[in-house]
């Protein structure tokens, strides 16, 4: 087990290195295919002389192979990647450091992620769990028909809808009813408040943890369902254990793997889900933080919040095969 | 646990352990019903082995799992028939107390060890499961009755192999670990569905000697469910050969070698390939089983038997007959010897 | 001991049957002969807008601004936006960029995941190993967060005039950062099949590699990334509406339905909610119809999950 750890945390680091290197290329080329290559960070805006010298600096835009399309730039790299070392991210266009911005943000990525999660816990499993047991009866097709629907509503479409269409109407009914500082009042509020974090996250972190716990349903229906019909539980079920028993030790069980690892699919998924919104949301997290980059045209905030949530990432899935690992004993040993 | 029979000393002796009554299993897909056991008769004495032989789809693992209960209940049914254990006729037991009697005293060892255990648990928390929930026996007490339980089957250096998981056992270790499994809560049946079919040769021959030790040493009643011939002869005391969910002959072992009144039982003792018959061509039985959804009018085997008379095609399917000796055939000839 | 008297079954798979049972199997359904009318509407529209408008979208005549829709029949059947531009004629020609970049970008992820699977998954080796490693390191990078980081950078990025000019640089990223998930499936479906029967038989009697690939595996993995199909034409849809909105998608002064939505959002309260809700409406309508054929598709040729 201990060696399996170690040589997935090595492979770990290793596609760090390479995702790393990937973003480098990525962004070397665009840069390079820009003509003017500290221009690339600004956009549309015209940089200040300062400005335009700071990025070249921190970028080693200075360096000739930046003028060679296709060269894949390896020196920034290093110096980039001991930067990162340093804990050393970039600023904004104002100066202010990646990290202190970060730093700001993340609580309330955080909370955001809590819905999230709960939304999926509760929904994708219970829902799930539901139409695995009463298969094929008219519960089972109704969640499942449920679950295209709320498939079919893009992440950016619902909250375009929310956002734009319900909130007011529904903030200005809640006020006229409740009062102005009452909790539905605030529920339905259009944008991010910070005295209320929590409250005004809910409905947001509802309708994105809406959106990804279809697929998360389907698959711990169909975890289940291979289950029940498994011979293991027909193994079970011969030794004379009760209903009870079995469902909990031979069924849920066994289904945790599949389940276990495909959060580390929808993770990802999530992350995207989770850009779109704080964006349209105004909730000033992580991914609000690179929406207003995006769309300011911030492009050194941009390249430093694309790195670190690629690295967050492969932890997260770094952390899914080692769940996978303590759930499954045949993968230990390999 | 106590036990859930009303039993007498009196009765022990007289009733058999398992008895089967004209067992009736269908299968409901779609709007189609399918006959998958029509009609299953027998009974099984304390001691006795009894083997059912069948080729796939003859219904022989149904009966086994109708007994235990373990059939899907839609799509399937037990539509007529008793089961009964020691008198009592289980079909009427609602779900507690049939798993209370079946869990004791009825256990079954499946084909494929390495699908019928669950990966993830080690073989010494799925030996003593069954002990452990059901009559709380405490941890420390388990595990040395795993360790039995292993000794039992044969399995070498059992206190580290109970920490193993499925997955690290040969076939053979596998197997001898779903017997001791079965033989944990002390049966007094056990029902063995094709427990030798996924090894080889050699292996086979030891795990069938392991089932026959054990059933002497506890005078259990063993019903080894094959479709390997070669194996009944060893080790049965009685064969009741299926064929498309219907018995077609039922005899004491020795006869049904001599004397096969089937001809389904003919054919399938002369496809067994014989030492002492080298160089010649195997003989198979021509056409395969029929699907149960679309079984043959009149007698169900008319299509292969080598003997198709016009009553086998017209006359509805022949019971089995008494021939004498405590053999029965289901078939219009069964007069008439079939010579291996 | 062998067993008496079984005779050989032998399996034999028919890919080209299960087409024509998934066909029937699917048409009989309501909601899919729905959907599929509905998203080969709008394919037309996008590759005729001229049959839906008669004006140019980018004529836009500030003095008309603001129109509310008028009905069929008049000058400006859905209205004009806050530039003078004509709703129904952006409708119609925003259909095409949306609707050539979700194909462009299936076909291309499409061609590049069923080489890079049919390859790794065949030849295993280091050819395996490499298209390993760099699955995993694009797997790792979510789609939206490639696209906004390059479309950044490309911003200043001049391509052209021209209907693909107009999509390649959101084509190229997208597909980039696409063709993952085709490659699994093929290289998983090619390892399946390898092991059956017929393509050993095959093989024995000297079947070429690139035959074997083509003629006996192709058509089994084919099947299992089919169903993937449109889910991710209504993947590309949704998420060039995403990028639009950020003003990284289709350039101007090309329309797109994510521009249209970009626009008018703001202008839902402000009493011209037509503005947002046309745009809107067509890429609900577009997505979820992709979306109900993929999900039938996939249950059609999945039976297990019934």
């Amino acid at each position: 087990m201990v060696s399996y750890v170690i040589r997935r945390v090595l492979l770990g680091l290793f596609t760090v290195l390479l995702v790393l290197l990937l973003l480098h290329l990525l962004t070397t080329l665009a840069i390079q295919l820009n003509g003017n290559p500290a221009l690339a960070f600004f956009g549309d805006h015209v940089p200040t002389a300062s400005q335009l010298h700071a990025v070249e600096v921190r970028y080693g835009l200075g360096d000739s192979c930046y003028q060679q399309p296709g060269n894949p730039c390896l020196g920034p790299f290093w110096h980039r990647l001991s930067e990162y070392a340093h804990g050393d991210f970039g600023t904004d266009l104002e100066g202010r450091p990646l990290t202190d911005l970060l730093a700001q943000a993340l609580p309330n990525t955080l909370r955001l992620f809590v819905i999230v999660t709960i939304t999926w816990l509760i929904i994708g499993m219970l829902l799930g769990s539901v139409a695995a047991r009463f298969r094929g009866r008219p519960i089972d097709h109704s969640i499942r028909l449920t679950s295209v629907l709320i498939d079919a509503f893009p992440v950016f479409v619902m909250l375009v809808v929310y956002r734009f269409i319900f909130t007011v109407p529904l903030t200005t009914w809640a006020r006229r009813t409740f009062g102005s500082d009452s909790i539905p009042a605030l529920l339905f509020k259009p944008s991010y408040s910070e005295e209320h974090p929590w409250l005004t996250l809910i409905i947001p972190g509802l309708l994105l943890g809406l959106t990804g716990c279809a697929p998360f349903l389907r698959l711990v229906r169909a975890a289940q369902l291979e289950n029940y019909n498994a011979e293991h539980v027909r193994t079970a079920r011969s030794k004379g254990l009760s209903n009870a028993h079995v469902t909990a030790y031979h069924i849920v069980r066994n289904s945790s793997v599949p389940v276990v690892t495909a959060v580390g699919f929808v993770f990802a998924d999530a992350l995207s889900g989770a850009v779109i919104t704080e964006g349209v949301m105004n909730i000033r997290g992580m991914g609000n933080l690179l929406w207003q980059s995006v769309q300011k045209s911030d492009v050194s905030v941009v390249v430093g919040i694309v790195t670190i949530l690629s690295v967050v990432t492969i932890g997260v899935m770094l952390l899914v095969d080692l769940a996978y690992a303590a759930l499954d004993p045949r993968i230990r040993l390999d | 646990m106590t036990e859930t029979l009303t039993d007498t000393r009196a009765d022990r002796a007289v009733a058999p352990l398992l008895e089967v009554d004209d067992l009736h299993v269908e299968f409901r897909s779609g709007r189609e019903v399918v006959s998958a056991v029509n009609g299953v008769t027998f009974t099984l004495e304390a001691g006795r082995t009894l083997a059912i032989v069948g080729e796939s789809g003859s219904g022989k693992s149904v009966t086994a799992q109708a007994i235990m209960r373990l059939l899907q209940t839609p799509p399937a049914r037990i539509s007529g028939g008793e089961i009964r254990f020691r008198g009592q006729d289980l079909l009427a037991l609602p779900e507690p107390e049939h798993r209370a009697v079946c869990g004791e005293h009825i256990a079954i060892v499946f084909q494929d060890a390495l699908a019928a255990l669950n990966p993830v648990y080690t073989v010494g928390f799925q030996l003593t499961e069954a002990l452990r929930s059901r009559r709380h026996v405490p941890r420390s007490e388990a595990r040395n009755r795993a360790v039995d339980l292993l000794d039992l089957v044969q399995v070498p250096n059992p206190r580290q192999r109970i920490k193993e998981y499925p997955h690290q056992f040969s076939g053979g270790m596998r197997q001898r670990v779903m017997i001791a499994m079965a033989l944990a809560l002390e049966p007094e049946v056990l029902i063995a569905d094709e427990p030798t079919t996924a090894l080889d040769v050699t292996v086979q021959a030891q795990i069938m000697r392991l089932l026959g030790e054990i059933q002497a040493e506890r005078e259990m009643g063993l019903i080894l469910i094959t479709h390997d011939l070669g194996v009944v002869a060893e080790v049965a005391d009685q064969v009741n050969v299926m064929y498309a969910g219907r018995m077609v002959e039922a005899a004491p072992v020795e006869e049904i070698f001599a004397r096969p009144a089937h001809p389904y039982t003919g054919a399938l003792l002369r496809s067994i390939p014989r030492l002492d018959q080298k160089g010649q061509q195997l003989e198979a039985i021509g056409g395969r089983p029929p699907e149960l959804s679309h079984i043959p009018s009149g007698c169900p085997f008319h299509p292969r038997c080598p003997r198709d008379e016009d009553v086998c095609r017209t006359d509805p399917p022949p019971q089995l007959r008494d021939l004498g000796d405590d053999r029965y055939a289901a078939c219009h000839f069964a007069e008439e010897s079939q010579i291996p | 001991m062998t067993s008496a008297a079984v005779d050989l079954e032998v399996v034999t798979d028919q890919p080209g049957g299960t087409w024509a049972t998934v066909g029937r199997h699917m048409l009989r359904r309501p909601d899919v002969i729905l959907a599929t009318l509905v998203s080969l509407f709008f394919i037309v529209v996008a590759a005729f807008p001229g049959l839906f408008s008669r004006t140019d979208p980018q004529h836009c005549d500030i003095s008309v601004a603001k129109i509310k829709p008028q009905g069929f029949g008049h000058p400006h059947p859905f209205g004009t936006d806050p530039s003078g531009c004509d709703v129904l004629a952006q409708l119609a020609h925003g259909a095409r960029p949306s609707l050539l970049l979700a194909f462009t970008v299936v076909g291309a992820s499409l061609i590049i995941g069923i080489a890079l699977g049919l390859l790794s998954g065949f030849y295993l080796g280091w050819v395996d190993a490499v298209v390993s490693r760099l699955l995993e390191v694009f797997l790792v990078i979510p789609l939206l967060l490639a696209a906004l980081l390059l479309l950044s950078l490309f911003r200043n990025i001049d391509a052209g005039d021209g209907d693909f000019a107009t999509i390649v640089q959101p084509a190229i990223v997208l597909t980039g950062f696409g063709w993952m998930g085709y490659t699994r499936y093929v290289r998983a479906a090619v390892l399946e099949s390898k092991n059956l029967d017929y393509v050993r038989a095959a093989r024995a009697l000297g079947a070429s590699d690139l035959r074997l690939m083509f003629s006996h595996i192709l058509p089994n993995a084919i099947a299992s990334v089919t169903a993937l199909v449109p889910t991710a034409i209504a993947g590309v849809i949704s998420a060039e509406a995403v990028l639009a909105f950020l003003g990284i998608g289709v350039r101007p002064p090309a329309i797109s339905w994510g521009i249209m939505i970009s626009s008018g959002a703001p202008w839902f309260t402000g009493g011209y909610p037509y503005l947002l809700l046309f745009p809107l409406g067509c890429l609900l309508a577009t997505v979820l119809s992709f979306v109900v054929i993929g999900d039938n598709l996939r249950d059609a040729l999945d039976p297990k999950l019934k």
